[in-house]
């Protein structure tokens, strides 16, 4: 009982924290609400008994891409409030996600899903099995982001001033 | 006591949001943000059914397995996507994607 | 020691035609030292191969590696060693072997002498495959090497018109045999499910093809052979042919390539014999072929053309043999015929050589004074195919005869008669004309080839002559007809008595009419069945009728075929979809605003109505 109350408090923290992402007026604003959101998965992981991506969900998200976000707005001109939505568009939006929201629940609601208690994953245990048995993807997500590492210095490099 | 319903509906909830977001918002950075989003709504599932499907032990790790190779998805993208960002505005002065239709006919 | 090795020769032919190729514009003397040498150690080791096979007491010996396995088809590199092949083997070899060495002198100071060398090794390389293969996928692969081989030879001077259309012509002719051939192949294999010859047979024995099948492959295979033995109707190929290089008749179109039909049809003799009518048919082909051939021999004044009918005629007379199921006579003929029309050929060769390249008999005469090795070696040449009793081609026409005699009967017997007769006459108005009679004065500066073109024509000679003895038992050979049938050989006196008489008879006509020059029957013939002799020297009218098939039918279908083509296939199926996609991507382009919100809203919508169809069904 207590965890169902502890889950709806979490739960409020990340859903305010994902709409202060899309309706905040300042960008930083909704970076730190990003922040919320994230920190909340990271309870919800806890709360699911997964500990360990729970810390590493605190450790990538509400450490680096947080800070990178923050980054990417200082080196470029924050814009004006008001451009940050389209104003335009927003009711076709908020029209079709309410019906992908509703299509969601109800397919949630209709699928039956054998399920049972709470169940833990052995940190020893993922641990070997992530390296031995996932070893192969393990090194070539690795690989991935070493691509993705030299990918953005291409992309950042200055080729006009160069030569 | 927690059950899996819970988890779904607030996934489902959660990348909602992201995709509405990420069909309103202008500016570039707060469209990452927002694919962010949808990605977390993702992992909470994974982690979701990992603990309340009836599984054995390996299937679960696999739902935790999956997480984490998202997660690095996700901080490749994100690399990716900071940078070109900043190429954009290096080019244009500006990350507002309204602005940027190169790619029409 | 010699028998693993069989798989050498055509090996070290490929190879010199690829190292000749690359060379031959740069050294060409050094490219036909290459494929001499090759040659040779061919024939050495057919020598190996030949010892080696006559002390083990196996029939047949089979090797053969994978080369390609899907599911249970399975196609190999492989090699069939048996009495015929290593028969085979021998002739092409030897043959070949002499050829060359004569074309080093023929050949001098042409402009292209490496490329000639290194197409006569590919040819080389092929004819061995086709004899030492073990199933007939890779045969057919090598069959239509050897075709491409005597395109490129008879075409080998082709700033001649001639020549480059005799080299279409042949390669076209050939083509449509082996086009039956390629389908026979595939029907054996649709029924059989292998294409290694030996299991097609011993499925076969067992009744595993069913009559039908067997009658239509059969009688596809044989069309094969037809048109590379140019058979009638396939023959008019094989006299146009005579525009390549003398050596290249020799080799090409005397001895071996257009022996590879037969050699195709007693190689597929069990299947044959299953089929009856397939084999009627044989014997009908080759008998028609054997006079019809024999009597354009007769008027033809082109030295190479009597040879090249005298071909068609004598490979008529194998294929009657085989009808007969005579497949020792055949071959045994084959070999024969093979070495003494390489004889003749390199004789004609010879003279054209020093006649620069006249051929009209005609203008010959007298010439036995001026070239005497060639004119006793050509003369030893006609003789053994005009079948005088001591030479080896008697022997061999008479095997063939008793076996026409004894499976066909007297009714098959007289016209095959008839057309040995005819086959000496000409063969011995040849050489009246051209080395008898008086000298012409064009012709006064003639004198005798280089030795390296009389060399091969001795050793050729002196084979005609002596091949005979091969009938004979010497220790464990026990003569050849036993060596590739197991049946020993026998004579039938009168049979003897009667075919030399008429030989002698043809001998002396010819005789009256060409040496002592008595016009009489000539002129009759000419004046009173002037319609026939004219029927004869336009060879029947059959390349106009073929010509004329070309042009009324073939041309006015293509012609339509065309027409359709550009009207609907090109302007309606082509041009008009490119036309709509064009018109359609003018319109569906405008789609792409390039604004990213658009994207993702009609992303969603397309989710959703992909879901809500899937939610209905």
């Amino acid at each position: 009982m207590i965890s169902l109350i502890i889950f709806y408090i979490i739960s409020a923290l990340v859903l305010i924290g994902s709409a202060g992402v899309i309706f905040s007026r300042n960008i930083v604003y909704a970076s730190f609400s990003l922040l919320l959101a994230l920190l909340g998965t990271a309870g919800i992981f806890v709360l699911l008994l997964a500990e360990f991506l729970a810390i590493v969900q605190i450790l990538i998200y509400g450490g680096a891409v947080v800070t990178v976000i923050l980054f990417a707005l200082m080196l470029t001109k924050i814009d004006d409030f008001r451009s940050l939505s389209n104003i335009n568009y927003w009711p076709i939006s908020a029209f079709l996600t309410l019906l992908a929201l509703i299509v969601l629940i109800i397919g949630i609601y209709q699928t039956k899903i054998d399920t049972q208690n709470l169940g833990l994953v052995k940190f020893s245990k993922f641990s070997n099995d992530l390296f031995e048995y996932w070893g192969i993807p393990f090194e070539i997500a690795s690989l991935v982001l070493l691509v993705a590492l030299i990918g953005a210095i291409v992309i950042l490099k200055d080729r006009g001033n160069d030569s | 006591m927690i059950d899996l319903i819970h988890i779904q509906i607030l996934s489902a909830i959660m990348f909602c949001i992201g995709v509405y977001g990420v069909m309103t918002r202008r500016s570039a950075i707060l469209i990452l943000m927002c694919i962010e989003l949808m990605l977390n709504a993702v992992n909470i599932n994974f982690i979701g059914f990992a603990a309340f499907r009836d599984f054995s032990e390996s299937q679960r790790i696999f739902g935790h397995v999956i997480v984490v190779f998202i997660i690095t998805i996700a901080a490749v993208e994100l690399a990716l996507a900071i940078a070109i960002i900043l190429r954009l505005y290096k080019n244009k002065s500006s990350v507002n994607i309204d602005e940027v239709d190169l790619m029409k006919w | 020691m010699g028998i693993n090795l069989t798989y050498i020769p055509p090996i070290i032919c490929g190879v010199s035609f690829v190292l000749t190729a690359l060379f031959a514009r740069k050294v060409p003397l050094a490219s036909s030292l290459i494929s001499v040498f090759t040659i040779l150690c061919s024939f050495i080791l057919f020598i190996f191969i030949l010892t080696d096979f006559l002390s083990s007491d196996l029939n047949s010996i089979k090797f053969s590696i994978d080369w390609i396995v899907v599911s249970d088809m399975r196609i190999t590199w492989g090699i069939l060693l048996d009495s015929l092949s290593v028969t085979m083997l021998g002739l092409i070899t030897l043959v070949a072997l002499l050829v060359q060495i004569y074309s080093i002198s023929y050949m001098k100071g042409d402009s292209r002498f490496g490329w000639y060398f290194s197409v006569h090794s590919l040819f080389a390389a092929a004819m061995i495959t086709v004899v030492l293969v073990d199933n007939l996928i890779l045969l057919y692969f090598a069959w239509e090497l050897v075709g491409l081989g005597s395109y490129l030879l008879i075409g080998f001077w082709y700033e001649k018109r001639a020549a480059s259309e005799a080299a279409k012509k042949a390669f076209i002719t050939t083509r449509i045999g082996d086009v039956a051939l390629l389908i026979g192949i595939i029907l054996i294999f649709k029924s059989t499910g292998t294409f290694d010859i030996s299991s097609i047979f011993h499925i076969a024995r067992n009744g595993g093809i069913s009559e039908n099948i067997l009658t239509i492959s059969t009688f596809l295979i044989f069309l094969g052979a037809m048109g590379k033995s140019a058979q009638f109707p396939f023959h008019v190929w094989l006299p146009d042919a005579m525009e390549g290089p003398t050596p290249v008749s020799a080799l090409i179109h005397a001895a071996t390539m257009v022996a590879a039909g037969v050699y195709l049809v007693a190689r597929m003799m069990p299947l044959f014999s299953l089929a009856p009518y397939v084999l009627d048919f044989v014997v009908f082909i080759g008998l028609f072929t054997f006079i019809f051939a024999g009597t354009m021999a007769i008027v033809m004044h082109d030295i190479k053309r009597v040879l090249a009918y005298s071909t068609i005629s004598h490979l008529g007379l194998m294929m009657m043999s085989l009808g007969f199921m005579g497949v020792a006579s055949a071959i045994f003929h084959l070999i024969v015929h093979g070495i003494s029309k390489a004889l003749l050929f390199l004789g004609a060769g010879s003279l054209m050589h020093e006649m620069d390249g006249e051929t009209d008999i005609r203008k010959m005469g007298g010439l036995i004074n001026k070239m005497p090795i060639t004119a006793i070696t050509f003369i030893i040449g006609s003789v053994s195919l005009a079948g005088i009793i001591p030479l080896s081609g008697f022997f061999s026409k008479d095997e063939i005869l008793l076996t026409v005699f004894e499976k066909g009967g007297i009714l098959i017997l007289l016209p095959a008669l008839a057309g040995a007769f005819l086959s000496s006459l000409y063969m011995f108005r040849l050489t009246f004309i051209t080395f008898f009679g008086s000298l012409k004065n064009d012709n006064s500066k003639v004198g005798e080839s280089p030795i390296l073109m009389t060399l091969p024509l001795i050793l050729l000679a002196l084979l005609a002559i002596f091949m005979s003895i091969l009938l004979l038992e010497i220790s464990t050979f026990k003569g050849f007809i036993y060596f590739i049938s197991g049946h020993k050989a026998h004579l039938n006196l009168l049979l003897i008595v009667f075919s030399s008489i008429l030989s002698f008879v043809a001998l002396i006509l010819a005789w009256f009419i060409y040496i002592k020059d008595s016009k009489y029957l000539i002129d009759w013939y000419k004046s009173k069945m002037k319609w026939n002799y004219n029927l004869i020297l336009n060879k029947y009218y059959i390349d106009e009728l073929y010509q004329y098939i070309i042009n009324q039918i073939i041309i006015r279908f293509a012609q339509f075929v065309a027409l359709f083509d550009r009207l609907v296939v090109n302007d309606i199926g082509v041009d008009r979809s490119s036309l709509s996609i064009r018109f359609l991507g003018l319109r569906l382009k405008l789609i792409q605003t390039g604004k990213m919100h658009g994207y993702a809203i009609s992303m969603l919508f397309g989710f959703l109505i992909l879901i809500l169809t899937w939610a209905i069904l």
